[in-house]
């Protein structure tokens, strides 16, 4: 048998495919990849850029998360937020995150937005839709605010205001009613925060609270659960059972400090001074 | 149709395997040894698909030989186990994988005690004091299975457990244990509708591998 | 019935102060049959890291051992032990390696990470089949009883639990939750991991 290497090759193992379509075949079905119900938005400011998110996570029909964050982190002024596949756009912003990073370092300068676009694009459509990221993109560099998203087969769009993931209809509504060109930093948030508590309460994929990351030229700002509208009340009272409710059979108890004792055998301590 | 039992005992380990080979609804044949002795101190019962479960028996036996003609000594019952497992959870991800379900009953001479796992074809392993594949583990493992009839809780954490044993018993004598074996086959032969006629029984201890009458 | 239901079994980890425990069923089921009621699914990573692997009963013996052979490897190069953030990171990377081929596995990890002024911090984690890491500050649950776990655990659990209450909220959660769930229970196994001494109690279940 061959040694087995240490170093793994860069990309997708498919190591399992011949033995997961096996057992499919065999009436098992597979399970999908959790895939994650999302409002994500994006939108232009008079000085920058706004991008919000939810902060639900679902396995079907179960809250997996109540409060997990969608704003990923590009560079220091390019944040990107994340719809679909939970694991895909987790990997794909960090993946995306550490090519900008090299890119930043051979190049001497600061990135551009669209460099990630383009970036997570091709990675995107190079994949045909297999990696379910759907993204809203946003941030300012020398050409000044740009925003965008980017859908999983790698087609993008370049707008004044975006939405995306479940919640997207919802979140849109809000911003088709209420967008103006050129919002002061405050009522720009503020569309922000009701486009996605639209998307909060009108759809089931999204809850929780409202994250948000404002973007302007010499700084970045990110609101972690500027809102929470849907904070757990305090318990009536506690359920904390009284020791020994639990009947067990056995115990092993694994002491993780070494105790010492000294000895002495026969005769006095020798002097060690 | 093909079943398999394993029991473990104080210091052995019996394993027993129908002996019919079938080709669809055909009973080809009706002394097939179907349970290999693949080391000095290590049984292995196989059923499945046949032509993949003697590939795969020889190929096992082999490979633990080799491994011992190199090493001068055997694998341990464990870590043959965990070899086994691993070449069919490999085989699983080739083109066309073994389909072969094993019992594999071994004495550990290093720490002198009998060990008995319970492996699939995909891979699936774990350790048991008593097993069954095939259409008898319906019967016999519950037959098998020790249950608890009650317990007496007085103050915390003090209980009292009443066990009943529903026969296997891991201090058995080898009398005992094939005693209880018998039971099981009895169980199978009549209940089941498809039940095998013979069985060939093998025991695991200190002395090695043997085959034993029933 | 999806393969993540073929053999049975669930595993759930919760945060106590300065503490954290992990407990999982010991039934291994072929589908409706059960074969084994001592399947353990949780293995020790380091002296203060645990791991349980909840799903299908093969990979949970191949990622076994595949991740004691990276922390080894990891623990040889780098010349410590590993800390619970950076393997949470581990088995997320390995799982989404194989994210056209997963494994199906939800890990769910409980330990104890060295805070910067040399104490020791809870720390919990699960991740999916493809490894979307879920970095909770109260409770994670995985498995077949995943849904009736997430029912109790939130009635249950409480912030700053000592480890004897954190032992006793976590059993009662496990065992009326594989009470609900055909497919796990045969016995529970609970671990409470402190900064001095890891706890392990095999509870007494239902066997049924």
């Amino acid at each position: 048998m061959a040694a087995a290497s240490v170093y793994s090759s860069t990309g997708f193992d498919f190591s399992n495919l011949t033995r997961n379509n096996f057992l499919s075949e065999k009436g098992l079905p597979l399970p999908k990849a959790t895939s994650t119900g999302t409002t994500i938005v994006g939108c232009i400011f008079e000085d920058g850029i706004i991008l919000g998110a939810d902060t639900r996570a679902t396995e079907g029909p179960i809250v997996a998360d109540k409060n997990c964050e969608k704003i990923h982190y590009i560079t220091d002024s390019i944040r990107c937020c994340g719809a679909g596949t939970a694991a895909d756009t987790e990997f794909v912003t960090n993946l995306i995150s550490s090519n900008m990073e090299m890119h930043t370092l051979t190049h001497g300068r600061k990135p551009r937005v669209v460099t990630a676009m383009t970036m997570l694009k091709q990675y995107l459509f190079r994949h045909q839709g297999h990696v379910g990221a759907a993204l809203v993109l946003g941030g300012v560099d020398s050409t000044g605010p740009n925003l965008f998203t980017i859908a999983p087969h790698g087609s993008t769009d370049k707008l004044p205001y975006v939405t995306m993931g479940s919640g997207s209809l919802a979140a849109m509504a809000v911003f088709e009613s209420h967008w103006r060109a050129n919002m002061s930093r405050a009522d720009a948030l503020q569309l922000v925060k009701d486009a996605i508590s639209a998307g909060i309460f009108n759809d089931l994929g999204s809850g929780s609270n409202v994250d948000a990351c404002i973007i302007t030229t010499n700084h970045t700002e990110m609101l972690r659960n500027v809102e929470m509208p849907n904070e757990r009340v305090q318990k009536e009272r506690t359920y904390v059972f009284p020791k020994g409710t639990t009947a067990w059979k056995k115990e092993d108890i694994k002491k993780l400090v070494l105790s010492e004792e000294v000895t002495p055998i026969g005769g006095e301590a020798m002097d060690t001074d | 149709m093909e079943t398999s039992f394993a029991l473990t005992g104080k210091g052995y380990v019996i394993v027993a395997s129908d002996t019919t080979a079938a080709r669809s609804i055909v009973k080809m044949k009706t002394d097939e040894d179907k349970i290999k002795v693949v080391s000095p101190h290590l049984l292995m019962s196989y059923s499945g698909e046949p032509g993949d479960t003697i590939q795969f028996a020889e190929y096992v036996e082999r490979n633990l030989r080799l491994f011992h003609i190199r090493n001068n000594y055997s694998l341990r019952p464990s870590a043959a186990a965990s070899w086994i497992r691993r070449s069919l959870a490999q085989s699983l991800r080739s083109r066309k994988p073994y389909s072969v379900n094993l019992m594999l009953g071994g004495y550990d001479v290093t720490i002198d005690s009998p060990h008995l796992y319970w492996i699939d074809y995909l891979g699936t392993m774990t350790e048991v004091p008593f097993g069954a594949h095939g259409y008898g583990s319906y019967f016999a493992l519950s037959l098998l299975d020790r249950y608890v009839l009650s317990y007496i809780s007085s103050k915390a954490n003090t209980h009292f457990f009443l066990f009943t044993y529903r026969y296997h018993d891991p201090e058995a004598t080898l009398q005992e244990g094939l005693a209880t074996l018998k039971r099981c086959i009895d169980e199978v032969a009549k209940r089941l509708v498809v039940s095998p006629g013979k069985y060939k029984v093998k025991v695991v201890d200190k002395d090695g591998a043997r085959e034993i009458e029933l | 019935m999806s393969i993540m239901e073929y053999n049975g079994g669930s595993v759930i980890a919760m945060v106590g102060k300065d503490c954290v425990a992990i407990a999982s069923d010991l039934r291994l089921g072929n589908q409706a049959l059960g074969i084994s009621s001592n399947f353990q699914k949780i293995f020790p990573v380091t002296d203060r890291i645990y791991l349980g692997l909840p799903g299908l009963a093969t990979d949970v013996t191949t990622l076994r051992e595949t991740f004691r052979y990276r922390v080894n490897m990891y623990t040889i190069k780098e010349e410590r032990e590993i800390e619970p953030e950076t393997f949470a990171h581990l088995v997320s990377s390995t799982l989404y390696e194989r994210r056209f081929g997963p494994y199906f596995i939800e890990p769910v990890m409980a330990g104890l990470s060295r805070s910067a002024t040399g104490g020791f911090k809870p720390f919990i984690a699960a991740t999916d089949l493809i490894g979307c890491l879920n970095f909770a500050k109260d409770f994670v649950v995985a498995g077949t009883a995943s849904s009736k776990l997430y029912g109790v655990a939130e009635g249950l659990w409480e912030p700053n639990l000592e480890a004897e209450q954190l032992f006793e909220t976590i059993s009662q959660t496990m065992l009326n939750a594989v009470d609900r769930d055909a497919y796990s229970g045969w016995g529970v196994v609970v671990h409470v991991i402190e900064k001095d001494k890891v706890t392990t109690r095999t509870l007494k279940g239902r066997m049924d």
